[in-house]
């Protein structure tokens, strides 16, 4: 029905008129309200980051089953299968490498349906290691501050010595008599190789290639010669000593012994070293929580 | 007073006058996100529309997320084998921003699976100096002979001729250096394995200390995985901006 203009107007003014009570007016505004409130919520649910409702993000190049694939992870594969760049491939080439991808996420989603976890000990090692590698991503991850730096470098010295040297003769001695005079002879200032040739002690051969690091000395030496090696000084000569069924005397040119570098010619390695002790602890934590939560029964006669 | 009416009026033309703001300026910034993930990474700093907009973007996330390792200029640190990423010197790749952006998303020896992890520099003064490859420790003697081979490589002077020498033959033969470094010592950028002829250092300055202590105590520097950490279009972003520093020097 037509009213005159003069008429809507007052009815208008009667609408907006908050100081009267208007049933209508109510309702409307809750209405509107309510409108508003679910286009933003559904904007927000259908628009959030990682939502693939709403048809393909741009970051994605298709959406397979809901399951993305990613348009950074296509430009690697046009890469790797034809050695070209996203501009530069051809539509035969897009369409071929994105079939592959596609074909690859159905196998990938029809293999967990067919539960292929519980069946091929390849893919279980394989959900394993990617479990623990996103462990190692997060760990890799972290920027410790300065003060941890420093922190973790003391608390840690011993893993920022490089391995010592030494520089030393393994010489072996007919009997133990001859291995004392020729000790005595030397401590009270004779030469060396004089000495050890007079008492017919002869290098085992074991470090006669000059300088070598630690680890090397005590492969060569075995662990009780080297533990009495690492105690000498510069020019010293060990007591005789058997082992191995001989009596062995050790004369010492040179041993630099393991010093720490200062934290910042280590700064790298200390970073590298609390990252992956971090990652340790990350791991140990994951395995509490994991069995924590888990409802793990064992058969009784395993108990 | 203003009448009742006006006060409930102006507030609601207010609310309604931002919700229009808002709305439009969300518009505006998925426009401008699908626009920058759906270009070709490579060709975005030849848009002249596209390219300011990812570069202001790049830069904000390269100072909150890269700067802490490779400073605020992306010059790194050769004290801590920080690459620069300034020059033209490429550790991996050739430097394109869709090869940037595979770095920025799954890393270097990150643990992702999708990252380079080809290979590391061994510690060859180490009891195991490779964990992956069954290599020889070399002596102190030797390390300082390969010490010396190197320094000639890049035309370093006063390197012992004969340690050299003998530092040349363990780079060919039982250091098997030359199977990442190549035979003319040139690098492989397919492994990260950096060019020894170029006075370009990754850590330290080329002195006998410094490429001593490389061969010694190795050097695998690790750069972190940023999927699921950072929005791809700020992987993208960030990427170009990347690609930009050796570019405009490069030009």
């Amino acid at each position: 029905m037509n009213l005159p203009a003069g008429e809507t107007k007052v009815k208008w003014n009667k609408w907006w008129r908050p100081d009267e009570h208007n049933e209508r007016r109510s309702v409307m505004l809750c209405a509107v309200a309510a409108l508003l409130g679910l286009l933003i919520a559904g904007a927000g649910l259908f628009s959030a980051r990682g939502t693939r409702i709403a048809g393909v993000p741009p970051e994605d190049v298709a959406v397979v089953n809901g399951s993305p694939i990613l348009l950074s992870d296509y430009v690697v594969q046009l890469q790797a299968l034809y050695n070209v760049s996203l501009s530069d491939a051809t539509p035969d080439q897009k369409r071929a490498a994105l079939n592959s991808m596609i074909r690859e996420e159905l196998y990938v989603q029809r293999g967990i349906e067919l539960g292929l976890q519980n069946d091929f000990t390849e893919v279980r090692n394989s959900l394993v290691n990617s479990v623990e590698a996103q462990q190692e991503i997060d760990g890799n991850a972290t920027v410790p501050t300065e003060e941890e730096l420093r922190d973790f470098y003391q608390s840690h010295l011993a893993n920022f010595q490089p391995e010592g040297v030494m520089t030393l003769t393994d010489y072996v001695a007919p009997d133990q008599g001859s291995a004392q005079r020729a000790v005595m002879a030397v401590r009270s200032g004779k030469a060396l190789a004089a000495t050890m040739a007079a008492e017919g002690l002869k290098s085992s051969g074991a470090t006669d290639d000059g300088e070598e690091f630690y680890f090397a000395a005590e492969q060569h030496l075995g662990p009780t010669l080297f533990a009495i090696a690492k105690s000498l000084q510069d020019g010293q000569v060990s007591e005789p000593t058997a082992d191995g069924g001989r009596v062995h005397v050790l004369a010492m040119q040179s041993n630099r012994k393991p010093v720490a570098e200062d934290f910042n010619a280590a700064r790298d390695q200390v970073l590298a070293s609390y990252r992956t002790d971090k990652i340790a602890r990350m791991r140990a934590g994951t395995d509490r929580f994991l069995r924590q939560r888990a409802d793990v029964q064992i058969a009784k006669a395993l108990q | 007073m203003r009448p009742l009416r006006a006060r409930v009026l102006v507030p609601l033309l207010a609310i309604a006058f931002l919700l229009v703001v808002v709305v439009a300026l969300a518009g505006f910034q998925r426009r401008e996100r699908r626009e920058l993930l759906q270009a070709d990474a490579d060709r975005i700093l030849d848009d002249p529309r596209l390219a300011p907009r990812a570069l202001a973007k790049g830069r904000k996330v390269f100072l909150a997320n890269c700067a802490v390792c490779h400073g605020a200029d992306g010059r790194g640190s050769t004290a801590t084998g920080t690459p620069d990423l300034t020059d033209q010197d490429f550790l991996y790749g050739t430097g394109r921003a869709s090869e940037i952006e595979a770095i920025v998303l799954h890393g270097i020896r990150s643990g992702d699976d999708k990252g380079w992890d080809l290979a590391w520099m061994p510690a060859y003064g180490h009891a195991v100096p490779y964990a992956r490859e069954k290599l020889p420790s070399l002596s102190p003697p030797e390390i300082e002979q390969l010490t010396s081979f190197v320094r000639t490589l890049s035309g370093a002077s006063g390197e012992d001729p004969k340690a050299a020498a003998a530092g040349g033959a363990l780079y060919e033969g039982r250091g098997g250096c030359w199977d990442c470094h190549s035979r003319d010592a040139q690098g492989d950028t397919a492994i990260g394995a950096p060019n020894l002829t170029d006075r370009i250092w990754l850590r330290g300055d080329g002195s006998r200390r410094d490429i001593s202590r490389i061969i010694r105590d190795g050097l695998h520097g690790v750069s972190p995985a940023f999927r699921g950490r950072l929005d791809p279009a700020n992987v993208r972003a960030v990427a170009v901006y990347v690609a930009s520093l050796h570019a405009r020097k490069g030009n």
